[in-house]
């Protein structure tokens, strides 16, 4: 069989699929073993687009995320930082939705009491804070904490806890 | 020789280590050849996507040893061959299909009744 040039969109669409199965092995498959997978895969697609087109070549590697999910399983390392830092962020979100609930408290408080206008800083646990909190004339406006030492320590907690949660049951199991 | 009848995939996942050390022990080859030269056997249901975990679930064992060797397409080719294990492991499996092909034997060479035997 003739072998095929391959073209710009060819090689893109090639390395497109190496990256979709590359995702799901990032922060869970060790970084050398993810080079080699990523390199064999490239190889093989660019060997076989030359013979039966990209498009065809990457049919035949079948569904992306299960051919992912087998290397995933071959050589997953101890640590799925991946799950670690997706609960980093569901906690720092969780952390913004309760900060703003409590400066939505504070506000209904002020209000309560009569509007002054002035800036207001709080601090509602030692390390969470301070919370500035300014109010206008009109009772509306208040600012934000975005990180805070105690955010980096739950966070980091809470990455901690999700990339070692694998382990944890995998021990369980045995 | 090509067979063109379909065959069950399932099936063919049980016995493709087996098919892949074979091979390997025959020629040594990089990923995407090994999935040709399956194809070529009439083993057409075999995904790529089957072969290369498969590839790496035998080196991952110890069954197959790998050199990278440079290519005119550009990206190195990963090429096998069976290690000392690797032919344990494939006398092993040959003499396991033999044996159950064997047992199956005497169980498929008698035509299908019209309809089951009652009990009593």
């Amino acid at each position: 069989m003739s072998e095929r040039k391959l073209r710009l969109a060819d090689r893109l669409r090639i390395q497109l699929a190496v990256e979709r199965v590359d995702w799901v092995l990032d922060g869970r498959v060790p970084m050398a073993r993810r080079r080699q997978i990523r390199n064999e895969l490239r190889s093989n697609l660019i060997d076989a687009a030359q013979r039966v087109g990209a498009k065809e070549a990457i049919r035949q590697l079948g569904d992306l995320q299960t051919l992912a999910v087998s290397y995933l399983e071959l050589y997953r390392g101890r640590f799925d930082f991946q799950t670690g830092a997706a609960a980093a962020v569901i906690v720092y979100a969780a952390l913004q939705i309760v900060g703003i609930a409590l400066i939505l408290a504070f506000h209904a408080g002020v209000e309560a009491t009569g509007v002054h206008a002035g800036t207001y800083s709080l601090q509602f646990w030692s390390g969470f804070g301070p919370y500035n909190f300014s109010v206008s004339a009109d009772g509306r406006q208040f600012s934000m904490l975005l990180l805070s030492p105690a955010h980096l320590l739950l966070m980091a907690v809470a990455f901690a806890i999700g990339s070692s949660l694998r382990l944890v049951f995998t021990r369980r199991q045995h | 020789m090509a067979d063109n009848g379909a065959h069950d995939s399932q099936m063919l996942k049980g016995v493709l280590s087996l098919a892949l050390l074979r091979l390997l022990a025959e020629r040594e080859s990089y990923g995407y050849e090994l999935v040709t030269r399956l194809h070529d056997l009439g083993l057409t249901e075999i995904q790529d996507g089957s072969v290369y975990p498969a590839l790496g679930r035998l080196e991952r064992d110890g069954h197959v040893t790998s050199r990278l060797v440079a290519s005119s397409s550009g990206a190195a080719r990963k090429y096998y061959r069976p290690s000392r294990s690797g032919y344990t492991e494939l006398a092993h499996s040959e003499h396991a299909w033999q044996g159950l092909v064997r047992a199956l034997e005497p169980i498929l060479s008698t035509p299908v009744p019209a309809k089951p035997k009652e009990a009593l």
